[in-house]
């Protein structure tokens, strides 16, 4: 693997989550959270080359991003005949390998899992008994507190927004984004179904206005 | 978020605040979200301003214009 530090090493973010709709109630929260903080998301929804293979985007994200955020809480499956899914273990899999047997900047990767209930992941992964990881009930808000706990403690943000101010934040962006669009023509399924990186943008540059 | 607007919002430790817009801080908590709704439309109306019900995810449940809507709808006939 390339020793050579990549650029905004420091800043990416790869994200770990699921990549169903039913998961945008807390992937619009997590992004919005990880850009008002001025770091980088790094998610396979961000580019859809077909020739490109998915594991290798995921492996090029881990080895340019120096934080990882891995939501665990759509593991189990819910229907008879679901399967279980395995994407995500195997991702954090990939990151903790990368982080484990690395001897140069790789060695200082840092990363974030997180769960519906806090015990939730120790039935399904035991190996990862006593590591530290985040709850956040399938809740927005909670979403935002545990990611800029996160933040603050192992990243080492100071001077950091209130987590009540960045919530109001976000809702400020949704009613701001959700007037704007509507009125340039988006439907509600457009907004619903609104490709990764289109979202990411109109986050960034309505942070952009804000300062 | 337009300062000529009330808001609905989930209070980050639970129940739901009505927020003004631009507001750093809550104009009152609730525990539940219909009380918060018929507060704040109420203070939306005698004041003139624009009026969101947000779910808990951030996106809008409901609107209610109070005040000049600053982003009326292009079907909107403006040539009459």
């Amino acid at each position: 693997m390339p020793s050579e530090i990549p650029e905004d090493f420091d800043k990416n973010i790869f994200i770990n989550c699921p990549f169903d709709s039913g998961y945008w109630p807390l992937l619009r929260p997590l992004l919005f959270t990880i850009i008002y903080l001025g770091f980088n998301p790094k998610i396979g929804m961000e580019r859809s080359d077909s020739g490109e293979l998915r594991i290798n985007k995921i492996c090029e994200f881990i080895r340019i991003s120096k934080y990882s955020i891995h939501d665990l809480s759509r593991l189990q499956s819910r229907k008879k005949r679901e399967f279980y899914r395995m994407n995500m273990p195997f991702e954090l899999g990939i990151e903790y390998g990368c982080r484990r047997f690395s001897s140069n900047h790789l060695s200082e990767k840092r990363c974030l899992i997180l769960e519906k209930s806090r015990h939730d992941y120790a039935k399904a992964l035991s190996d990862l008994s006593g590591v530290d990881i985040k709850s956040h009930s399938n809740d927005p808000p909670k979403l935002i507190l545990a990611v800029r706990s996160w933040f603050v403690e192992t990243v080492g943000l100071r001077g950091v927004d209130s987590p009540t101010r960045i919530v109001y934040q976000f809702m400020n962006f949704m009613s701001d984004f959700h007037e704007k669009r509507t009125s340039a023509g988006f439907s509600d399924q457009d907004l619903e179904e609104m490709p990764v990186p289109e979202f990411m943008h109109f986050i960034q540059e309505w942070l952009q206005h804000q300062n | 978020m337009a300062k000529n607007s009330h808001h609905v919002v989930p209070a980050p430790k639970g129940g739901w605040n009505v927020v003004k817009g631009g507001a750093e801080r809550a104009s009152k908590h609730f525990d539940n979200k219909k009380d918060a709704e018929k507060w704040g439309k109420e203070i939306s109306k005698s004041q003139g301003t624009e009026f969101y019900v947000h779910r808990r995810d951030g996106t809008i449940e409901r609107k209610a214009s109070h005040g000049s809507d600053p982003h009326p709808p292009r079907d909107r006939d403006t040539h009459k």
